[in-house]
């Protein structure tokens, strides 16, 4: 009992911890390539200290004290149901099918929050970003079908124990999961998807009214969102790993990838990311899941 | 002779001329009387509840026996039937105190009740028919009590009606004269004699009525115009209950009366599944993607829960016709399921309605100050429409999820699941455009809707709360239905799903015990932060403009003008224009009959009449058609 | 004790919480054009956990960059009251000191310290880079110290500040 209280402690800890270093990281690297020095590597535990400790925070309502909160909540729920090294509490309560809807209990808080704080600016950011959803959705939808079709199961456990011994799902459908890795991609909003905070036109979207200890709030749930949307793409395609080191190591060689990416690229418009998703990645996806439905 | 299904069957309409009589006297004779009946019927319903097949030889007609029947599968219909319309007479109490002929709309309220549980209770084709011509006929007459546009919307609606149940009666005469019976027992064994082509067609003819009162695409226009302009409890009802009566009696035919024995032989499998049940998978996976695109870009709020109606019930299709365990479960809770969410939602644009007078989402905003009770209700409503754990939306779809798994049916599984995605869009849209935003000044006095609108909001919240915990509950009853139909009945438990019953394990109050303890966390570390302090909705960031009440500072017109950018090049296909276009030329033709013919309604009834006097001509000269 | 505890904490708070300053970026006058060398690669301010934020909601520091006309006051002050506890003004450039060139002008604010409290000035036309530098390092310090207290002062002192900005700006909300 002791040892499950203490897991449901240290696994969103773990969740945290990788997120906000990653974060933290990023910067850095980005600083890097931009020939920067760079802010240090603890910056995102700084900022959130800073929000967290404003002595002046403002409400517009309940929702919009609400909104991060339930943001935060969905967010820790989600890492739960993330097949963790060392963590099985949950694995018989839900599946990959149940955890896509489990993903968006936090996305429907935040969008409540955003959408009570009455600012245009707020309500434009949550129609991109809802609309951007159902963009990269299509190419995922499609790859994770694949995935299951693959393995044949939708537990998730089972998933990643299907890919023990280097039969890794990347090597087994390779065009799969580098759709996959762009639609995780648009899900963490970097460039060229960055439509939906894109600080020059809708002023940072849903967080536009958000300051203090609600912008915390978010800034945390941020860190869990990188960390929940890199472990799923590392179970899915990577197979997992057995200790919490390696997994992390996944994580960490995915995010270096992925900032390279996310430090060149310019920003698409909405209705161009959208068709973006729609063209190539599902093109591949498709054929991807051609390629396991004739091959078994 | 068990007098009891005769009761049930009576009641409805004898609450309904009590309540119009009682009209006459008071309004609060009426309201009891209304209020009364209603119950009395859900009561006689539930009385029924975990027996077997129970029915009633109540007359000889043309030589064949008219019978009516209580089995588990119109058990499930008759306690949904009986709730949702006890909620509805309830909401119906002030919204419709203004306007005139109450009385009347009470009586076509209970008459509308009558028939439906006189269709599922219906145990021949005669009574079957009589009961849902008289429905179609009824509800017509609720539909054109609406807004200024509802006349001709309900013309829209009655004249697809008329054109199914048309063929429905061909279907019937067909049947008749094959078999010289109308019992639905009799018919299943005595087909199978006859040649395949003749079941098809037979069959066909059956399909279009129930497809078209489902609203299946490419039948489903004239649905978006009846819900939208219709009195929001009639709204409800449609949606809630009148379309998975079509629903019904499509599964109700396939399984119970045709049989699948019967078409095993004489219909070709495609992709491991019977023809019928490939169509009628591909026709519900459209209509989940185009309703749900559809409702994305519109901007009454009663319209997108219309058009979100055309793809839930896609969903109750696509799971009843996937024809395995977990599938016809799925669809079954499903219909239950929608049934609670969509009339809930109905109640509370109704209650927006009757409060502030408009539906146009871009006049709204804001009244989550002042209507906290409304949203919450919604709230309820969204999440469960949207099927997101745990209300009691996210059961049926992941069970029709694992059902699509299952068969490996991958591209109407992305189908599905991109309708699921995209019902987060105009749900949102939906409360946001309502409840959040800015709150115009006209509303300052706007209050929440009163109590007899809340007590059926408040209950079927508590109904989507509680099916969603425990999906177990409504599963039971849909085990017995999967008994009846001669199918494997599911496996299940009170929380969830166990080892075996799909393709992995679920557990919904884990899943929400974790959300819920994670939540207290968040909330205690949010607390337990320096406090917050409330602004007002003008103290808004504006790049340091000053908003004041004279500024429109709102995002509701257009919430996804840029989707329709995107889907721009597919809405161009249209099939409203195709029937508009077709009722433009037969108009043209109407022109040159009408020195035959006198104009109007009449006309396009008459067309039919002809073709049927020329089939029947046809039928009775020559014996045989085939 | 424990009020040594509770000033202990607080000491600790402000000093983690003078590392991570957000700027709002909002510009008013020419000065704005010395600040996009010092965010880039040759200066950096991001190695002070200083980077520009959009709205006042998140921002810590209003940096009024140059003259400032009646007509931008009025933005200057609504953005100012709509930023959140603990917040810092910092007066860049001899135009917000005492009007600079602009000193003769019917529509330019001499003194920007009677309508809003700053906490800092930079000084020089313009200031270079390093002087902004160099005036992030010595908030920082005032941080420390406790003397960048402007938002309390503004708090005490509104009615002074209110009568000031009625003076120029009329009765304006």
């Amino acid at each position: 009992m002791v040892e499950k209280i203490l897991l449901a402690v240290l696994v969103p800890l773990f969740a945290f911890l990788v997120g906000i270093f990653l974060e933290g990281f990023k910067r850095k690297m980005v600083a890097r390539i931009q020939r920067r020095y760079g802010p240090p590597l603890i910056q995102p535990l700084l900022d959130i200290i800073k929000l967290l400790s404003k002595k002046d925070n403002i409400s517009h309502g309940l929702m919009f004290d609400l909104g991060p909160v339930i943001a935060l909540s969905g967010s820790i729920l989600t890492v739960f149901f993330i097949p963790t090294p060392g963590f099985k509490l949950l694995s018989a309560s839900g599946d990959l099918v149940a955890l896509l809807y489990i993903m968006v209990i936090g996305s429907l808080g935040m969008a409540l929050g955003a959408g009570e704080s009455g600012n245009p600016n707020a309500s434009i950011g949550i129609a991109r970003a809802l609309t951007l959803m159902l963009g990269y959705d299509l190419p995922f939808v499609i790859a994770l079908s694949t995935v299951i079709l693959k393995f044949d199961t939708t537990n998730l456990y089972e998933i990643v124990a299907a890919q023990s011994d280097l039969y890794w799902g990347a090597f087994l459908m390779p065009i799969t999961a580098v759709v996959a890795f762009i639609a995780t991609y648009g899900a963490m909003g970097e460039h060229p998807f960055e439509v939906v905070v894109a600080p020059q036109e809708v002023a940072t979207g849903p967080m536009v009214e958000y300051g203090g200890k609600h912008l915390g709030f978010l800034m945390i749930d941020h860190a869990f969102h990188i960390y929940i949307e890199l472990a799923l793409f590392t179970d899915l395609f990577l197979g997992g790993a057995s200790n919490l080191g390696y997994f992390f190591l996944k994580i960490f060689g995915l995010h270096i990838l992925l900032t390279f990416f996310d430090t060149v690229y310019p920003r698409f418009r909405i209705e161009n990311a959208v068709r973006f998703f729609w063209r190539w990645p599902t093109v591949f996806a498709l054929i991807g899941l051609l390629i396991v439905m004739i091959g078994g | 002779m068990n007098l009891s299904i005769l009761t049930l069957l009576l009641t409805p309409f004898v609450g309904g001329i009590l309540a119009y009589l009682g009209g006459l006297i008071h309004r609060s004779v009426r309201f009891a009387f209304a209020f009364l009946f209603s119950l009395l019927t859900i009561v006689l319903v539930a009385g029924y509840y975990g027996s077997k097949i129970d029915s009633l030889i109540y007359g000889r007609l043309f030589g064949s026996l008219l019978v009516l029947q209580m089995n588990s599968l119109s058990w499930l219909l008759a306690i949904v039937i009986s709730t949702i319309f006890l909620m509805s007479t309830l909401f119906s109490i002030p919204e419709m105190e203004e306007t005139p002929h109450v009385n009347a709309y009470y009586f076509e309220l209970f008459f509308l009740e009558g028939t439906m549980l006189g269709v599922v209770l219906a145990g021949d084709l005669l009574t079957f028919f009589v009961f849902w011509e008289m429905m179609s006929w009824v509800s017509y007459f609720l539909v054109i009590k609406g807004t200024k546009e509802s006349s001709q919307a309900g013309y829209k609606y009655i004249i697809m009606s008329l054109v199914g149940a048309d063929a429905a009666l061909i279907g019937l005469t067909l049947v008749y004269l094959k078999t010289q019976s109308f019992v639905f027992v009799n018919i299943s064994s005595m087909l199978s004699s006859q040649s395949p082509a003749f079941i098809i067609s037979v069959f066909a003819l059956f399909a279009i009525n129930f497809l078209i009162k489902a609203a299946i695409m490419p039948l489903h226009t004239w649905l978006p115009d009846a819900y939208s302009e219709a009195p929001s409890p009639v709204s409800s009802i449609l949606s809630g209950v009148l379309e998975k009566i079509g629903v019904y009696g499509l599964f109700f035919f396939v399984f119970v009366i045709f049989g699948m024995n019967l078409f095993k032989g004489i219909i070709p499998n495609v992709f491991g599944d019977s023809l019928i049940f490939v169509v009628l998978q591909w026709m519900a996976g459209l209509s989940i993607l185009f309703g749900t695109f559809l409702a994305i870009l519109q901007e009454d709020a009663k319209r997108i829960l219309a058009y979100s109606t055309i793809a839930q019930v896609g969903y109750i299709v696509l799971g009843l016709s996937l024809n395995s365990t977990l599938g016809v479960a799925g669809g079954l809770l499903q219909l239950v399921n929608h049934a609670i969410f969509k009339s809930l939602l109905f109640f509370v644009v109704g209650g927006i309605i009757y409060r502030t007078g408009t539906k146009n989402l871009s006049e709204l905003g804001g009244l989550i100050k002042k209507m906290p009770v409304s949203f919450i209700s919604m709230l309820l409503g969204i999440i469960a429409l949207a099927g997101i754990p745990p209300l009691n939306g996210f059961a049926p779809k992941w069970m029709i999820y694992q059902a699509l798994i299952q068969k490996k049916s991958v591209l109407l599984l992305t189908i599905a699941l991109i309708g699921g995605t995209g019902s987060f869009l105009y749900v949102y849209r939906l409360i946001h455009s309502i409840f959040l935003g800015t709150l115009p000044e006209k509303y300052d006095n706007v209050k929440e809707v009163p109590l007899l609108m809340q007590i059926p909001m408040i209950f079927l919240a508590l109904l989507t709360i509680i099916f969603g915990l425990f999906p177990g509950i409504p599963l039971t009853a849909i085990a017995k239905v999967q008994e009846f139909i001669g199918m494997t009945p599911i496996r299940f438990t009170l929380t969830g799903f166990p080892q075996g019953s799909a393709l992995s394990t679920l557990n919904i109050v884990k899943i929400s015990g974790t959300l819920v303890g994670a939540f207290a966390f968040a909330f205690l570390l949010f607390v337990s932060l320096p406090k917050t302090r409330r602004v007002s909705q003008y103290d808004n960031y504006a790049a340091g403009q000053v908003v004041t009440k004279y500024t429109k500072y709102n995002y509701s017109f257009g919430f996804y003008s840029f989707f329709r950018d995107i889907m721009n090049p597919i809405f161009k296909l249209s099939a409203d224009e195709i029937y508009t276009e077709f009722t433009k030329f037969m108009r043209v033709l109407g022109d040159h009959i009408r020195r035959v013919y006198t104009g109007g309604l009449e006309t396009y009834v008459s067309y039919i009449v002809v073709i049927m006097a020329v089939i029947f001509a046809f039928v009775v000269l020559g014996g045989r058609i085939w | 004790m424990d009020k040594e505890i509770e000033q202990g904490y607080n000491e600790i708070l402000e000093s983690l919480r003078k590392r991570s300053l957000w700027i709002l970026h909002y510009c008013t006058g020419c000065g704005a054009i010395e600040l996009p060398p010092t965010m880039t690669s040759r200066y950096d301010m991001g190695r002070f956990g200083i980077v520009p934020f959009v709205t006042p909601r998140q921002s810590d520091i209003l940096i009024v960059t140059g003259y400032v006309n009646i007509k931008t006051l009025r933005r200057i002050i609504t953005s100012y009251e709509q930023m959140l506890d603990p917040k810092y003004v910092i007066g860049f450039g001899s135009c917000s000191i005492n009007g600079g060139i602009y000193w003769d002008s019917h529509s330019v604010i001499k003194k920007l310290d009677s309508y809003m409290p700053v906490d800092l000035y930079i000084a020089g036309c313009m200031p270079r880079p390093e002087a902004i530098i160099h005036s992030f390092k010595h908030l920082m310090e005032l941080i420390d110290t406790g003397k960048a207290d402007g938002y309390r002062r503004y708090k005490e002192n509104y009615d002074f500040y209110r009568k000031n900005q009625r003076k120029v700006l009329g009765k304006w909300r």
